[in-house]
């Protein structure tokens, strides 16, 4: 796993040594240079999609308007100012940006669909205020840049070496992202968005700055274009063949890997020069990148690179030692002494047009128990547990956790206030690695903890003591899908504390956990207890919540029906009532 | 007052027609969550084969939708079956990315074998108006009106009356649900494409009347559907005809009081001041997604 990475960057860095000194050992072949040197244009673009449409998989199908964007900054303000356009370049990417924060946080606000079509909506918008803002754009008549410069002599080689080095810049930029906290949170958001959310991940502003961070080196990168064209226009800044060309550069060659843009690019490139050559322009351009989208969805979706890698993978597979699970541990700790009320409902309720799920509950869960909330089927408690971590919002009532009011605040907002949950059905996101899942969690909303290091350094030293915890180490590297049910059960619980959570809530943790990997679950649980981490539980297994819990609450059609001891509930002819029998069913004859 | 009452009649007439425009759109995402980025170029198609009608034989392009929405079913049929339904089951993004793809391949054709030319189908009332007090209304308006209203129409009464409606309805809200009481989800995603072609059927020969168009058409077509189902609330049919009464109004006003160029424009930032608002459009239900 180590090695391949490190491999693909070694075979990077040889194509970037030939790359840089081809102008030198072939200097008078202009055309291949500037096959070359769009191409690297193109890996641009497509390196900074895979940034939102890759890692965070919010597709948008408008991206080359930050290329017009940037042509027009720079173009405006060269002519303005009598500066040289590219020393005005970055500034391109900085409208660029802006722009994207404006257009995302209006959009990414929520999940779903809205993103992608007002990415094309934008494309087209900015070419009609190009062509209507007449006294800044001048119109369809386009604007003129001076010419370079250098020596003719030089030909186009500055702007080959400008282009690479943008290249360089926006895969280490691409590299970085996917390394730190963002880069797993939005891989995060794209495996799973409302689970995301309750792990720490403040999706809207991990979305926002993605799609930023996506347009800032297209920015650039079109102010150098305007430079090298000498000449922009409406139809030509703002074209959408151009986003499509993007698109399906970053689709061949692998979306959401670091390299597969790139490559792709190069092919891209490659088949359209050809097409200009061979088949006659525009015009068969159109046919030709519309039918190769369509042939990469459906017969190439992963893209080449994932396609070979998985390929390599399945001829190499990676052992992973088995080990006997280890023995559970003979002592019990000691429960510490229940304290000061943490989490509190208040009369709360929600409905699901006539169905009320949760019908008027109020419940105390005190500092340091191992509180239990049983209950048939369809009784309400998922929903409560969604209420409480703020994946739904309450019609009414109040949530308050450890003396502050929550039930208004985002379910990230929650985590980092010391909440986590598991699922009854895991949710782990099954693409990443089991530690990249283990790092993904955020326990704050500083700026800081999102750009540090997520896959080395401290968070991976903690995450491997996790794992350890839960006896899962040796499965760090695979795929968090691979695993056994029972297994992702304890990754998830692993995953929340990497929080350092005060209350966790366990949606039936034993659902489907063998026994032996069970018995592991319950000295977790109660090591976490001693050393002072709250529950709150729902389960089934009613044995263990005897055993392991302490006070049992209990509700039945939304309804809270008793509360108290483990042995006073057991007995309660109200529970026993909702449990065995029910008067609204027929009688049995 | 009168120029005020006029472009309020003309914007509400444009509205019905990408009312129906839109419909399609909407109800293929209502059953089956894919956005059908080629609508816009199933349109152009179809104002293209209308206009060859037209040129041909003379028959009035508005009754040409007869030809148009039958072969636009079968087309819109086909189309799932071959391409759509290989990618269910994937992310939602891949049916976008298709869509496109397959959207480009038309516009691509047409290129071809159409030209690459602004064309318009304009029958003897074209020029014409009916006069009604003061305003006057452009006959070809009416009759686009007209015939998109007839559709949607009928397009509601399948939907609520029928037992076919009521089987994509059910697929719209619980695909899993539906399969278990007998509907099987990709006859019904078939259907449910093949209607939602259809209708471009009888749109886009309306649109070869009221707007010249050539290949590239689509792509200015797509993004004003997509614009109206998202104002509207993805998925919902009152949406999309109330967020076409909306947008069609922004327009003829900005192009009456404000300059023609700048009316498109306009059209999108009523789109993004809804959304600041009301993130999922107006009539947009927030699903119950917490399922765990």
């Amino acid at each position: 796993m180590k090695s391949r990475t490190r491999r693909a960057h070694l075979v990077a860095a040889a194509c970037l040594l030939v790359l840089a000194v081809y102008p030198v050992i072939n200097p008078w072949q202009p055309y291949p240079q500037a096959v070359l040197l769009l191409g690297f244009l193109l890996a641009v673009q497509a390196t900074s999609w895979n940034i939102i449409s890759g890692y965070a998989g919010y597709v948008s199908l408008g991206h080359s308007m930050f290329l017009g964007l940037g042509s027009y900054t720079v173009g405006i303000l060269a002519a303005r100012w009598g500066v040289n356009p590219l020393w005005v370049a970055p500034l391109g990417g900085v409208t660029a940006t802006v722009i994207a924060v404006l257009i995302g946080a209006v959009v990414l606000r929520t999940r779903g669909h809205a993103f992608v079509i007002i990415t094309i909506a934008m494309l087209l918008a900015a070419q009609i205020i190009a062509v209507n803002a007449r006294d800044l754009t001048r119109g369809s008549d386009g604007i003129t840049l001076e010419l370079p410069f250098w020596h003719r002599d030089f030909q186009n080689i500055p702007f080959y070496y400008a282009f690479l080095a943008l290249l360089v810049l926006t895969v280490l930029f691409s590299a970085w992202i996917r390394r730190t906290k963002l880069g797993t949170g939005l891989i995060a958001i794209r495996e799973d968005e409302g689970k995301a959310a309750t792990i720490g991940v403040d999706t809207t502003r991990f979305k926002i700055v993605a799609y930023a961070a996506s347009a800032f080196f297209i920015g650039v990168a079109g102010g150098v274009y305007a430079y090298y064209l000498t000449f922009i226009n409406p139809v030509g800044s703002f074209a959408i063949l151009g986003s499509v060309t993007i698109v399906l550069a970053a689709l061949t060659g692998g979306r959401g890997t670091l390299y597969g843009p790139v490559v792709g690019a190069f092919l891209v490139n490659l088949v359209s020069e050809a097409a200009t050559v061979y088949a006659g322009g525009v015009q068969s351009r159109v046919l030709l990148f519309g039918g190769a989208l369509v042939l990469v969805v459906l017969f190439l979706p992963k893209g080449i690179l994932p396609t070979v890698e998985a390929w390599w993978r399945r001829r190499r597979p990676a052992e992973v030692a088995y080990i006997e699970p280890l023995a559970v541990r003979e002592r019990v700790p000691q429960p510490p002494e229940p304290g000061d009320v943490l989490l509190s409902l208040r009369g709360v309720s929600r409905r699901f047009g006539g169905l009320t799920a949760v019908d008027d509950v109020s419940l105390d869960v005190r500092q340091g128990t191992i509180t239990a909330l049983i209950g048939p089927n369809g009784s309400g408690k998922t929903t409560l547990f969604n209420l409480v971590t703020g994946g739904l919002p309450a019609d009414s009532g109040e949530i308050w956790f450890d003396g502050r009011r929550v039930d208004g605040l985002r379910p990230w907002r929650r985590c980092h206030l010391g909440l986590g949950r598991t699922y009854q059905v895991t949710r782990l996101f099954k693409e990443m690695t089991v530690r990249e899942n283990v790092v993904a969690p955020l326990a704050d909303a500083r700026w800081r903890t999102m750009v540090s290091d997520a896959v080395r350094g401290h968070e991976a030293e903690r995450a491997g003591e996790l794992l350890d915890l839960v006896g899962l180490g040796r499965f760090a590297d695979q795929r968090a899908g691979a695993l056994s049910y029972g297994q992702q059960k304890l990754v998830e619980l692993a995953q929340v504390l990497m929080l350092e959570p005060r209350l966790i809530l366990l949606d039936e943790p034993a659902g489907g956990v063998n026994p032996s990997l069970l018995g592991r679950l319950t000295d977790v649980i109660r090591e976490l207890n001693a050393r002072g981490v709250t529950f709150l539980v729902v389960e089934h297994n009613i044995p263990l919540v005897l055993d392991l819990c302490d006070p049992v609450a209990v509700l039945a059609g939304g309804r809270l029906i008793a509360e108290g001891p483990p042995g006073q509930v057991r007995e309660d002819p109200a529970v026993l009532e909702a449990y065995l029998g029910d008067d609204r069913l027929p009688a049995v004859r | 007052m009168a120029h005020f009452v006029q472009a309020i009649a003309l914007g509400l007439l444009i509205g019905g027609v990408y009312a129906l425009m839109a419909s399609g759109l909407t109800l293929i995402f209502g059953v089956m969550r894919i956005i059908n980025v080629a609508q816009g170029a199933f349109l152009v198609l179809v104002a293209m084969v209308t206009w060859w009608l037209w040129n041909r034989t003379g028959i009035d392009p508005i009754v040409a939708s007869v030809v148009t929405t039958p072969m636009m079913f079968g087309f819109g049929w086909l189309s799932y079956r071959l391409l759509i339904a290989r990618i269910r089951g994937s992310s939602p993004s891949m049916s976008v990315l298709l869509t496109f793809g397959f959207a480009l391949v038309i516009e691509g054709v047409l290129n071809l074998t159409a030209g690459n030319k602004f064309k318009s189908a304009a029958p003897s009332y074209f020029e014409e108006s009916f006069r009604v007090g003061a305003i006057s209304l452009p006959k070809a308006q009416v009759f686009g009106f007209a015939a998109a209203a007839g559709v949607l129409a009928v397009l509601y009464y399948v939907l609520h009356r029928t037992w076919t409606g009521r089987a994509i309805r059910a697929a719209t809200q619980n695909p899993s649900g539906a399969a278990l009481v007998g509907v099987s989800a990709a006859g019904t995603g078939a259907l449910a494409f093949a209607i939602g072609s259809a209708t471009a059927g009888v749109g886009g020969s309306i649109l070869s009347v009221l707007y010249p168009f050539f290949p590239a058409s689509h792509y200015e077509w797509i993004s004003r559907l997509l614009g109206i189902v998202v104002l509207g609330g993805l998925g919902s049919l009152p949406g999309a005809v109330t967020g076409a009464a909306i947008l069609g109004l922004a327009e003829t006003l900005t192009a009456t009081y404000g300059s023609l160029g700048w009316s498109t424009l306009v059209f999108y930032l009523v789109i993004m001041a809804v959304l600041l608002v009301r993130p999922q459009g107006l009539f947009g239900a927030r699903l119950r997604e917490d399922a765990a």
